[in-house]
């Protein structure tokens, strides 16, 4: 997929794009929300004629000790199959314990073992996909006292064991470096940048916990100047590339989500000519 | 020693639905924001991002009991009833059953099948879609052998009886809707919920119409079914029933084998 900047497909908005066909770089979908054969599948299908799609799943649980859950592969793979998006996803996290599926991205200490787990997982996905998969960098509010590895190191190696590549969630990075007190710039500088396939941009809240400010990943409001400015830099420093607003919580208007997504095309626009014009 | 990572992931999961445990803590990197306070930023999303799923499946309930009383539900039900698999639309098919003995709803006797209700959309709503039965493909069926036709509903198809008039309670529940007073005493509501091409929608049926379904539904002959019919009321009238339904687009199309229609007689 070229450098564009895209946005994700949400249910409220589902009717108005099928009608108008606004323009924007490619849609992005939740897999786990049109896994059901619904109409709205139907909508995503006639779709797929003006725009290019991205499937970004969001319970794979590719952190699960106990290995991934081969019935949900099975239809997540099954769509990928009919869609054929330019891009498949999910999260470096887990959801899933003893069968039971918390929908949250919950941390993974950054060890030997947990490396070992999720590039099996990570393995097994590619497999049944038949195709690269890009694990995204979550939003963390505890870090553990055992990790032995930072988490650009973590993503590095999984990159290096399963030829994975990498969706860099700026946001995310934003909001894990205040909770766990990083400096976001050093973070970057451990990833591997060739790997990235895709950067996604969203907003965040910014909560009172005990009295502190923890920074919350809710996806509903406008993407931050912080996020803006981080950007701005990592597009600079590790190139452009497909680039997703995300907006899931107080959802606003299409044209709001569009018009974010046009000052992130912009912004790659006039990164893209810089670095032509350096080299 | 460090934790192995699966007790780690027990002892987090055990977190996530109220059980502290004091290793957990320790694994966690504090400071300002100690560990506890941390790990519950993860158990409050666990429980509103699940509530807040349940609440988009069952929106009529949420709207007759308010948001409070349907999030203390919701955690309730989470907490009995966790989902097994990521794809949330298909979670809850247990809460109409359990909202049926929520102590706290008793007030509320229809709730549980207005719970129906929201269940049933859902599911129509994500049910495929697959061809229905249109008056031209009776044309093939010999008349003689009308009787003994065997029509199945059509996916995402479901009959939802109530001994509340749970079709007045969704309508004055909707958003927008002016909340004129609904008479319980209205009396039992049989409906019939449909996928159409956007959406799933339901109709409120007379009482033959209501036993004509529920006989078809459980794969018997137009016969049987016409029979219940007319044994529910006296007034049922077969073929102006099958031709409302039919227009509804509420039966599956014949079973095909190849050109030829197989029509199942019994």
């Amino acid at each position: 997929m070229k450098p564009v900047a895209g946005i994700g497909l949400r249910s409220p908005h589902l009717a108005e794009i099928g009608r108008d066909r606004p323009a924007t770089g490619f849609l992005e979908i939740h897999a786990e929300n049109y896994l059901g054969g619904s109409t709205a599948f139907l909508t995503i299908e006639r779709l797929r004629a003006d725009y290019e799609f991205s499937v970004h799943a969001v319970g794979l649980s590719l952190g699960s000790v106990d290995g991934l859950d081969e019935a949900h592969l099975a239809r997540v793979a099954a769509l990928v199959k009919r869609l054929e998006p330019a891009c498949v996803s999910d999260h470096l996290s887990w959801s899933v314990h003893d069968g039971r599926y918390f929908n949250d991205l919950l941390p993974l200490p950054y060890t030997e073992e947990a490396l070992d787990v999720v590039a099996r997982n990570i393995e097994r996905l590619q497999e049944a996909l038949g195709r690269q998969v890009s694990i995204e960098n979550p939003s963390c509010y505890l870090g553990f006292a055992h990790s032995t590895l930072s988490e650009p190191e973590f993503l590095a190696e999984l990159v290096r064991r399963s030829g994975c590549g990498l969706l860099f969630d700026v946001n995310n990075i934003v909001v894990t470096a205040h909770n766990l007190r990083l400096d976001p710039r050093d973070w970057l500088s451990g990833l591997p940048g060739g790997a990235i396939t895709e950067y996604h941009l969203a907003g965040h809240a910014v909560n009172d916990c005990d009295g502190q400010a923890i920074l919350i990943d809710d996806h509903g409001s406008r993407v931050g100047d912080e996020v803006w400015t981080l950007f701005d830099d990592v597009i600079r420093r590790y190139g452009v590339r497909p680039t997703l607003v995300e907006w899931d919580s107080d959802i606003p208007e299409l044209a709001v989500l569009l018009d974010e997504a046009a000052r992130a095309g912009r912004m790659i626009q006039a990164a893209g000519a810089d670095a032509a014009r350096a080299a | 020693m460090p934790p192995a990572l699966r007790d780690l992931q027990a002892a987090f999961a055990a977190q996530l639905v109220g059980r502290d445990s004091a290793d957990l803590a320790s694994a966690v990197v504090g400071d300002s924001i100690p560990a506890d306070a941390r790990l519950r930023v993860y158990r409050h999303h666990v429980g509103h991002s699940l509530g807040a799923a349940l609440a988009a499946t069952f929106p009529t309930v949420q709207a007759l009991v308010g948001d409070d009383f349907f999030q203390a539900m919701a955690r309730a039900f989470v907490a009995r009833e966790p989902p097994t698999q990521p794809v949330l639309a298909e979670y809850g098919v247990e809460f109409p059953a359990f909202v049926a003995g929520y102590e706290p709803a008793q007030g509320l006797p229809y709730l549980a099948d207005v719970a129906r209700l929201d269940w049933a959309l859902n599911v129509a709503f994500h049910s495929p879609a697959t061809r229905r039965l249109a008056a031209a493909d009776l044309a093939a069926v010999a008349v003689e052998r009308l009787p003994s036709l065997t029509v199945g509903l059509s996916d995402g198809a479901a009959l939802i009886g109530s001994k509340y008039p749970i079709d007045r309670i969704w309508h004055a529940s909707q958003p927008g809707t002016s909340t004129d007073a609904v008479d319980l005493a209205a009396g039992r509501a049989d409906l019939l919920v449909l996928r159409r091409a956007d959406d799933a929608f339901f109709v409120t049926l007379a009482a033959g119409e209501a036993a004509f379904v529920a006989v078809l539904i459980d794969g018997n002959a137009l016969e049987l079914a016409a029979a219940a019919g007319l044994q529910a009321d006296a007034a049922f009238d077969l073929s102006m029933a099958f031709a409302r339904l039919l227009g509804l687009q509420a039966f599956a199309a014949l079973q095909q084998d190849g050109d030829r229609k197989v029509v199942k007689a019994s």
